[in-house]
């Protein structure tokens, strides 16, 4: 689905030229630092260890690697993505903080590459969570990682990568095809729609039959909010 | 001093410090990257971070307490600037004296330990202890040479002491005035910094970046706001302490970015001590020479 | 015979006894008690002028024992004690009322002995701290020592092993103390103060080492000091909730005032500076001085290995102890006022923080910190009480503790003493590490499930909490307040007086001024706060479980925490530094006098009364012969 259907159009605020400045400094900025996050899951991992460090140098595009999700901009899958890790990878890409940035990176991500006939392995990345970038290879070198990047970093300067808002416009769709693999009752300590509701990211594709299924099992998750608890009754004893 | 100029002098301080201390992160990126035979990140890399993380759309809170630790984080740090006189400007430096700077300069980090505390992460948890055991480590030796600095100095207010090294040229600098106290001061400014081989508390591979692990948007861009000052601080106070001080900006900020490319030249040739050994390097070589220095002074 | 400002207070103390003991079984008694003691402390409000360098108020009851005459009078440096020991008192008690009261009784606590204790402990430390003689003071002593030997005995089992362990040092204590004052009249005559201080300046070199030492140890116990301090920590710990809080805000403390009162003021600090240790570099006062830095040291790191609350606070109450008397020995005007205000500082957090613990107890059943976490969430006031209290513990800015700390460190820095500031700044740093642990274990990290439905603690408990927080936080910004109390006590007892103000400490070589210090400090966290909260971003409050963890799925039942062996780095190099050498010393005391008194028991039982008759008419007869 992702943002295919959706002509992209870039919203300019009007009026004010100090904000349209403002944002394109901020849009160059986040252009300009990109925290990865690389989830090596197969083979392509290998070919980023050359494009960090002395032959292809990315912190001098301003990337560099992250350790947890949250520190994260881009979140770098890295080959074939088993069902079981797919899980993880989907819990890694909801607690990256916005605007987040997917990469598959090697043909696996792209149709399942050489495991296309296996039982076990997402095929296409991009039914579960949006991507915003395919480099195909198997591997890629380094170049082409490089390359792919730098490409990223275009569409974030001019503002088209916005695929990430897709998650939550389109909630339905992703959680529809992550419960047709992990079944009826997956949900993840993460919790989308509330965070859709408090960004107010709300369009017509978060809420459907695949949403009401997950409200109708899910686990309160709301944040432990900070009560003096006076007013509550006596527990029992 | 008249009211107003005092009031710019507080706010000018803590902002120099953050400019300078950005382009102190932007050195030590720029060496490393050298060490390694890399280019480096471009010129304002450290500015486009920053301005990254805090336009951050989205981002998560673990509580109240997480969102003052990063406060406190950065409050403590502006706040410890304007102890630190540089030239042309003192603050209120003769209001609180450097016993009162060096635990101001504790602020920051126990605000941003209360943050990670909330963030009810053991990693985070890990990361704290572990800061405030190296805390424990460097802090012994960095006290015996506070000590002998201000004992030879008769004050311990930091502008007297400056003013002493300055009275004299060369020659009356602390450094050369005290060339053991200057080494062991040297190291456990090195400590301090928390770069390898003394970064146990961050760890990426071990403890996931400890402290930073929750920390998503304007949260780690508040840590990057604080590195910046935390640079600053730690090489400041030992240009203050030994090399005497600045009369110009120039030679100041020449002092501060020579002493500080010591320590991050030495740091990116190294891996990782353990706790333990750290404890163990701290409290022995730093220390004794302290002592010995400070033996010359009393 | 007219009834001076003095004699008021006890009278008002001494009935406060008498209503807790009488009307002690009614409901109501905690609160009747609590009123009492804001009575007393409007009649010490009334004698407020000796805190500014007024004149001492003596007691119009005397007594002539056996050609002694035993008197009673205030002077700063009691009035400055009293202020601490009705204040702590007051809040304690208070705290006390209310919920925590029915949940004692509930869980089977016998309230009307638990406020007659603390009656008697506050009347007998006003007694002792109006001693106008040896005599009284030692009559005070004993009071006090059998006063809080009740109060920690009272929970039965574990505390009353504790109280019986205080109780054996506390009566070696006072052995030494009555050999001190035996030898004082052998020499002096009497033991009037003015004859003693007369005396005490002919007083040859060894027969002053003797009485330092029967003094300094006798009195040492009482504030733990470094060889007899096993006693104190669980002694406090195991004592009811706001006990504990009472005891450890000033219990101690007595022994720094004995202190004070006698080794500084009567024989002078200067005098114990002659003396030598043959064969080494140092004196009677650089011992002093170590035991102090050993007091602090060594208690810190032990409360930083404890897994229970209380013990930890408690540990550290021994530790602080340390400075108060290290700030003294020192002895110049900073260091001295550094060591007399960190005695009302310590109470003021020390208090706070047993109350924050005791709530914690209160509402959750446990003080093991290994069994809580999370809880700001469900108690935020306890966790900022709390808070200011550890802040006021490690002494740092901007609460109370690090204003007396600050002077204790200028004072040797200026006197040149890099080993004893060194080890003060080690203790410190301890002290951080291990007040985080506390509030980490306590109040972050993960919030188990059974403590999802925790309330805050109730008011009447909170109060008297936001109180001492309060005070904690207004004479860190102004230490000015109690600086002038402190001023007059330096003078009281003939030490130099430091030159403060308002905001700190005015002087040539570095001053303080925390009114600007924690102005800009403020200042700082306001700027941080608007870059924080207008330049970045909304941020969405997530649930704990919403948590890194290598992509692993967190659910509630399985603990994501880390809390035991919290330095586990640290304890890998000096754990096994811990070798409880003391404990080891104190059992084998206790086993070379079980040994002894189980040779008297044989030889007792095996003997028949004939042996006994005859061997004494033997030693009669060999008595008349020779």
């Amino acid at each position: 689905m992702s943002s295919i259907k959706q002509i992209p159009v870039i919203t300019e605020r009007k009026g004010n030229p100090l904000a349209r400045v403002f944002d394109e400094f901020v849009r160059f900025c986040r252009s300009r630092s990109l925290f990865i996050l690389h989830y090596c899951t197969g083979c392509g991992a290998i070919e980023l260890p050359p494009a960090m460090t002395s032959r292809f140098d990315m912190e001098r595009l301003g990337i560099q690697p992250m350790v947890s999700p949250r520190q994260a901009d881009i979140l770098l899958i890295t080959g074939y993505v088993s069902i079981k890790t797919l899980k993880r990878v989907i819990l890694t890409y909801e607690q990256m903080g916005s605007p987040k940035y997917v990469i598959g990176i090697c043909s696996c991500t792209v149709n399942g590459g050489m495991y296309w006939q296996s039982y076990a392995t997402a095929k296409k990345l991009d039914e579960y969570m949006p991507v915003d970038l395919y480099i195909a290879g198997c591997m890629p070198r380094p170049e082409a990682v490089l390359a792919g990047l730098q490409k990223l970093m275009d569409r974030i300067h001019s503002g088209e990568a916005n695929s990430w808002e897709d998650y939550f416009r389109n909630y339905d769709y992703y959680l529809g095809n992550q419960q047709k693999l992990f079944g009826e009752n997956w949900q993840t300590p993460t919790d989308i729609i509330t965070e859709a509701k408090h960004y107010d990211l709300i369009d017509e594709g978060t809420f459907g039959k695949h949403t009401q299924l997950l409200e109708q099992h899910q686990k309160p998750l709301e944040a432990l909010d900070m009560r003096l608890g006076h007013d509550l009754k006596e527990p029992t004893e | 001093m008249a009211p107003m100029e005092l009031i710019i002098e507080l706010l000018l301080m803590p902002l120099v410090a953050f400019v300078v201390g950005m382009m102190m992160v932007l050195m030590m990126r720029r060496i490393a990257a050298k060490l390694q035979r890399r280019i480096g990140p471009p010129f304002f890399q450290p500015l486009y971070d920053i301005v990254k993380l805090h336009s951050k759309q989205t981002q998560i809170s673990h509580g109240l307490i997480h969102d003052i630790g990063i406060v406190m984080a950065m409050g403590g740090y502006i706040a410890a600037e304007t102890l630190l006189p540089v030239p042309g400007m003192t603050g209120i430096a003769e209001k609180g004296g450097i016993i009162t700077l060096l635990y101001l300069m504790m602020i920051p980090s126990l605000g941003l330990a209360l943050g990670v505390g909330q963030c009810a992460n053991p990693n985070g948890s890990i990361g704290i202890a572990r800061a405030l055991t190296a805390m424990l480590a460097y802090d012994i030796p960095l006290v015996i040479v506070i000590f002998g600095v201000a004992y030879a100095a008769g004050t311990t207010n930091l502008v007297d002491i400056i003013a002493v090294q300055q009275a004299g040229g060369f020659e009356t600098w602390g450094a050369v005035q005290m060339p053991v106290l200057a080494i062991a001061g040297l190291i456990a400014m090195h400590a301090s910094l928390g770069k390898q081989p003394f970064e146990i508390y961050i760890a990426p591979a071990e403890i996931a970046t400890g402290p930073m692990v929750e920390m998503s948007g304007k949260y780690l861009g508040g840590l990057f706001v604080m590195q910046c000052f935390q640079l600053y601080t730690t090489s400041v106070l030992y240009v203050s302490l030994f090399l005497g001080g600045g009369t110009t900006w120039f030679d100041f900020l020449l002092k501060s970015f020579l002493v500080l490319a010591i320590p991050v030249s030495i740091a990116y040739l190294f891996p990782r001590y353990r706790t333990e050994d750290l404890l163990r390097l701290m409290w022995k070589w730093p220390v004794m020479l302290g002592l010995i220095g400070v033996a010359f002074v009393l | 015979m007219t009834l001076t400002l003095l004699d008021e207070l006890l009278l008002f103390s001494g009935v406060t006894v008498l209503v807790a003991m009488l009307l002690g079984r009614r409901l109501p008694a905690g609160w009747m008690v609590t009123i009492l003691y804001g009575i007393q402390l409007l009649a010490l409000m009334k004698m407020a002028p000796l805190g500014y360098g007024g004149e001492p108020i003596s007691s119009a009851l005397t007594f002539e024992v056996m050609g002694q005459t035993l008197s009673w009078r205030f002077d700063a440096l009691s009035w400055y004690f009293a202020l601490i020991t009705l204040g702590s008192a007051l809040l304690s008690s208070w705290y006390a009322c209310g919920e925590w009261e029915q949940r004692f009784r509930q869980s089977g606590g016998n309230l009307w002995l638990f406020h007659l204790a603390m009656t008697l402990n506050v009347f007998s430390m006003l007694i002792l701290l109006a001693s106008g003689d040896l005599l009284s003071l030692f009559i005070g002593w004993e009071l006090v020592s059998w006063a809080g030997f009740l109060l920690m005995a009272m929970a039965g089992g574990v505390a009353t092993k504790a109280a019986m362990r205080y109780i054996t040092y506390a009566m070696a204590g006072a052995m030494a103390i009555f050999g001190g004052i035996a030898l004082v009249y052998v020499s002096a005559g009497s033991l009037q103060y003015e004859a003693i201080l007369t005396a005490a300046s002919q007083m040859s070199t060894a027969h002053l080492w003797m009485l330092v030492i029967l003094f300094g140890a006798g009195f040492g116990i009482k504030m733990g000091l470094m060889p007899f301090h096993l006693w104190q920590a669980p002694a406090y710990a195991e004592t009811p909730g706001p006990g504990s809080a009472f005891l450890g805000a000033i219990s101690s403390r007595m022994g720094l005032f004995a202190i004070l009162l006698v080794l500084v003021k009567l024989f002078g600090i200067v005098n114990i500076d002659s003396l030598k240790i043959p064969f080494t570099l140092i004196d009677a006062r650089d011992l002093l001085a170590w035991i102090a830095v050993f007091t602090i040291i060594f208690p810190t790191f032990t409360a930083m290995k404890q897994n229970d609350a209380r013990q930890l606070l408690a540990w550290h109450g021994i530790g602080q102890g340390g400075y108060m008397l290290l700030g003294l020995v020192v002895a110049d005007a900073m260091g001295a006022a550094g060591g007399l205000l960190h005695v009302f500082n310590h109470a003021t957090y020390q208090a706070a923080l047993f109350m924050a613990v005791t709530a914690v107890i209160h509402r959750t059943g446990t003080a093991d910190l290994n069994k809580l976490g999370g809880l700001v969430v469900r108690m935020p006031l306890t966790f900022m009480v709390l808070l200011v209290g550890i802040i006021g513990l490690a002494g740092l800015p901007p609460m109370n503790g690090f204003v007396s700390k600050w002077l204790v460190y200028r004072s040797l820095l200026n006197e040149g003493m890099p080993l004893l500031f060194v080890a003060a700044v080690i203790g410190t740093l301890g002290t951080i590490l291990s007040v985080y642990k506390l509030i980490h274990n306590i109040f972050l990290g993960q919030l188990r499930i059974e403590h999802d439905n925790v309330k805050e603690a109730p008011w009447s408990m909170m109060i008297p909490m936001l109180i001492l927080a309060a005070i904690i936080f207004i004479t860190g910004l102004l230490p000015g307040i109690p600086l002038a109390w402190v001023a007059s006590v330096q003078q009281a007892v003939g030490l130099p007086v430091s030159d403060y103000t308002l905001g700190g400490v005015e002087s040539a070589s570095g001053s303080l001024d925390m009114i600007w210090v924690i102005g800009v400090l403020f200042a700082g966290f306001g700027i941080g706060a608007l870059i924080f909260y207008f330049a970045g971003g909304r941020s969405k409050r997530v649930h704990q479980l919403d948590n890194y963890a290598g992509g692993h799925f967190l659910t509630a039942d399985v603990r994501y925490q880390y809390s035991d062996n919290f330095y586990a780095g640290l304890m890998h190099l000096i754990g096994g530094w811990y070798r409880g050498s003391f404990l080891w010393l104190e059992q084998s005391v206790k086993s070379l006098v079980e040994f002894l008194s189980l040779g008297m028991q044989g030889l007792y039982r095996r003997a028949n009364a004939e042996f006994y008759l005859l061997s004494t008419a033997l030693f009669v007869i060999a008595w008349v012969v020779i």
